[in-house]
């Protein structure tokens, strides 16, 4: 065990804890600079594995992070998704990244509704508010955030991304019990 | 919620050896801003070093050994940070030490990065680590040689020129 990461279920996932394995499929994707360019894409494997210790040890500091999606059905590394918040941002944020061949599955949104759930859970972390911090070109992050019924509140410049869209997410007390905003999307 | 990543303590004479905290990310991020961090690929910005503070959690629970925090034990301030890196990237695991302002020329880095190394052979099996070296860095150098290492060869890490010293293999007692 790498961090104290719970685990999470959703109904094709888990999410947990980074660990070893995992460290190859992120790194494929951070060195892949058309795909990472929204996320802040590494110059070569040295960077990729430092990110990856960096993941790691957010958890260690800030007692949450990113979780590793792991698909249910063939156990592989499908992506990361999570609570992020590294010195210089605005406020914590749910982050989601699915790698190459697990998109268009909206596995992303199954994962970011489960993050952000246990995010908002008093057993969780107890969060009151949580954002997305998004680059104005990453359309299909845009359109994820506003499934989740974010909206864009401001646009800043981050210190990693340069300029960059706060979204922000409905608190708790605006989702349903399965944390879904159906009701008033 | 926390989880520790079992980071031995080691104490020496004049220093406590100990894993990072959160309260040593200020001198550990004005040294990385520093001219001194030139010679350690820097200097950084402050994000880039959040990111390498970190790193150094996740290098622990990775590799299984790491970079210690110095604490003076005199003025329990942070004095900087040795250990055993093994980035990707790396030929073979290193001996590394980084003194933060104020707290050179009294000999601590021999005193940490001795200790170190002898914990790395004992407990890591570590045992003959190489030291990278930049060529202009002639203090880092001088330490080398204290310590018994010796010129080896030229190499290179993340693209940067630099010379590989050897540290004299140490008893795995």
């Amino acid at each position: 065990m790498l961090t104290q990461a719970p685990t999470l279920e959703t109904e094709r996932l888990i999410l947990r804890g980074p660990e070893n394995r995992d460290a190859e499929p992120l790194i494929a994707f951070l060195c892949d600079q058309e795909r990472a360019a929204g996320f802040g894409a590494s110059p070569d494997r040295h960077d990729a594995w430092r990110w990856f210790g960096l993941m790691v040890g957010h958890w260690h500091i800030r007692g949450y992070g990113y979780f590793v999606i792991e698909e249910k059905a063939t156990g592989k590394t499908a992506g990361i998704c999570g609570i992020w918040n590294p010195d210089g941002w605005p406020e914590p944020e749910l982050g989601w990244v699915v790698f190459d061949e697990f998109e268009g599955m909206g596995l992303a949104h199954e994962a970011a509704l489960r993050a952000r759930e246990w995010a908002y859970a008093p057993d969780g972390l107890g969060f009151t508010t949580l954002t997305s911090n998004i680059v104005p070109s990453n359309a299909r992050s845009i359109a994820l955030a506003e499934r989740l019924g974010a909206w864009a509140e401001r646009t800043y410049t981050n210190v990693h991304m340069g300029e960059d869209i706060l979204y922000r997410h409905p608190g708790p007390d605006d989702l349903d019990k399965d944390g879904s905003v159906e009701a008033y999307a | 919620m926390s989880l520790s990543l079992n980071i031995p303590v080691i104490e020496t004479e004049r220093l406590i050896l100990r894993g990072p905290r959160e309260s040593d990310f200020e001198p550990f991020a004005a040294f990385s801003a520093s001219e001194r961090a030139k010679f350690v690929g820097g200097p950084y910005t402050r994000y880039r070093s959040w990111g390498g503070f970190l790193a150094g959690y996740g290098h622990w629970a990775l590799r299984g050994y790491g970079m210690w925090m110095l604490e003076d034990r005199a003025s329990g301030a942070t004095a900087g940070r040795v250990g055993v890196i093994f980035n990707e990237g790396w030929d073979e695991p290193e001996l590394g030490w980084h003194i933060y302002d104020g707290f050179e020329g009294r000999g601590l880095a021999y005193e940490a990065a001795l200790a170190a190394r002898d914990y790395a052979a004992r407990h890591f099996g570590i045992t003959a680590p190489i030291s990278y070296i930049d060529p202009a860095n002639t203090r880092s150098k001088a330490l080398a040689d204290r310590l018994g290492a010796r010129f080896e060869r030229e190499g290179e890490v993340v693209g940067e020129a630099c010379h590989v010293y050897r540290h004299p293999a140490t008893e795995a007692a």
